[in-house]
């Protein structure tokens, strides 16, 4: 694709199908781009990735939802009941949930930690899934729980460095959900996450004069220029809407 | 010619996608919503996206439904009731924003309705920049004003701001001056 007046070369785009953050990422994650998305309960992580995956499926592509905490059947129970969702999206096979307990047991990892050589096995096992599956399109929820029987900087480092190679060399573009707490000063709970991404989008909570207000922001995302504003979203029946923070009367820090 | 019917024919007149300030007094308020409601919107085939941060809702529903008018292609944005605490009770062409001071949320629901109409062009009622002025430094409405009316004007939406002429002041007149077109007082039409 030819350069744009900013002398950037475009790359290939994910749209994601979420309006606003298309225009905040100028037209779609990077495509084969391996994504944080980070911040404290209940700000909409799992419900972004979501929508991120029913859009990619109603665009013919093939999704992954891989669940870590929580089963895929309470899991789908919780979800949004959203005006496009389509449920000939499963029945095809365009949409497919896999828990990780069950991806563990298969491999024999029953251990609560990892070492070397099993986050190897498990980086191996979810390749040869996105292969068999045609995935173009993953969401691990959460990464921080599989990052809980790493333990070590090193061990989570390759492991995430891995798997990031691996689905970027598939073209599969991928949402790698990560949980902090409210009061956290970086955008994941082992501090390697968020440097070995190629991108972050930060979900939080702003407490604004007593208001709580959900928010967005995209701190860093490689192959595009891209918007680092912080935006008010809503989770509705029609998909995750944003609108810019209002300014004119924030306090200092928000 | 009624009032209801002057206010129609004078935004009838106004191009497509504009923004007015439509300065209102006590004494014709229900004449113009009329004219609006009743007739504006209707011929201009247009669903209505009434934001009140004055009165709940529900009262205006009441209101209308006593004035007779189809209730069908008007929808709701409600910041008062529930930062009032007041009735539980939800009507279904009406969704609630916590308080008139998040103002993002106003700009959320907003383009949830148009979203969830789409398929007509909207009308958008603010009701009204006095009340909104009573929970919002003037920064924060007039970036709230630049940001919504923009917004709509590139969907193609009108926006209607009520303001009450007895409450206005130099601050609230600056900031519609800044994002309307025009400006119609329903005494003069």
């Amino acid at each position: 694709m030819p350069d744009d007046i900013t002398g950037e070369r475009k790359r290939d785009r994910c749209v994601t199908g979420i309006d606003a953050l298309d225009s905040i990422v100028d037209g779609g994650i990077p495509r084969g781009n391996t994504v944080l998305v980070t911040g404290s309960v209940g700000t909409g992580k799992t419900t972004l990735s979501m929508e991120f995956l029913v859009h990619g499926a109603l665009e013919g592509e093939n999704c992954l939802f891989i669940s870590v905490t929580e089963s895929c059947e309470k899991l789908m129970n919780n979800i949004i009941p959203y005006d496009f969702f389509d449920e000939k999206l499963i029945r095809e096979g365009k949409l497919v949930f896999l828990d990780m307990p069950v991806i563990y047991s298969q491999l024999g990892l029953e251990q609560l930690e990892f070492d070397m050589e099993e986050v190897d096995v498990l980086v191996d096992a979810i390749s040869d899934i996105v292969t068999e599956l045609q995935t173009s399109r993953l969401v691990i929820d959460s990464i921080t729980s599989v990052c809980y029987r790493l333990r070590t900087q090193e061990k989570i480092r390759e492991f995430i460095l891995r798997l990031g190679a691996v689905l970027s060399s598939k073209g599969c573009t991928s949402l790698l959900v990560s949980e902090i707490s409210p009061a956290e000063e970086r955008y994941s709970l082992f501090g390697v996450e968020e440097a070995i991404a190629d991108g972050i989008i930060f979900m939080g909570n702003l407490e604004r004069r007593g208001d709580l207000l959900r928010t967005l922001q995209v701190v860093k995302m490689r192959g595009t220029m891209h918007s680092r504003a912080k935006y008010v979203l809503d989770l509705t029946h029609c998909g995750v809407l944003l609108v810019p923070l209002l300014k004119g009367g924030s306090v200092a820090g928000g | 010619m009624s009032l209801s019917v002057r206010v129609a024919q004078r935004l009838e007149s106004l191009p497509e996608s504009s923004a007015i300030a439509l300065r209102i007094r006590a004494d014709n308020y229900f004449d113009t919503i009329r004219g609006i409601l009743d007739s504006f919107a209707p011929n201009k085939n247009l669903d209505s996206i009434y934001v009140t941060s004055t009165i709940p809702a529900s009262s205006i529903i009441n209101a209308l439904e006593v004035l007779e008018i189809d209730l069908e292609h008007i929808y709701f944005v409600d910041s008062v009731s529930q930062f009032m605490m007041g009735e539980s009770t939800k009507h279904g062409h009406a969704i609630y924003v916590e308080s008139p001071t998040m103002l993002e949320n106003v700009m959320l629901k907003v383009e949830y309705l148009i979203r969830k109409t789409k398929g007509r062009n909207n009308l958008v009622i603010l009701d009204s920049i006095n009340s909104m002025a009573i929970h919002n430094s003037t920064k924060m409405l007039s970036e709230f004003f630049h940001t919504l009316v923009n917004n709509l004007r590139a969907k193609k939406s009108y926006t209607l701001v009520f303001s009450m002429e007895e409450y206005e002041s130099d601050e609230i007149r600056n900031i519609l001056n800044l994002v309307c077109d025009e400006t119609i007082s329903a005494a003069e039409v």
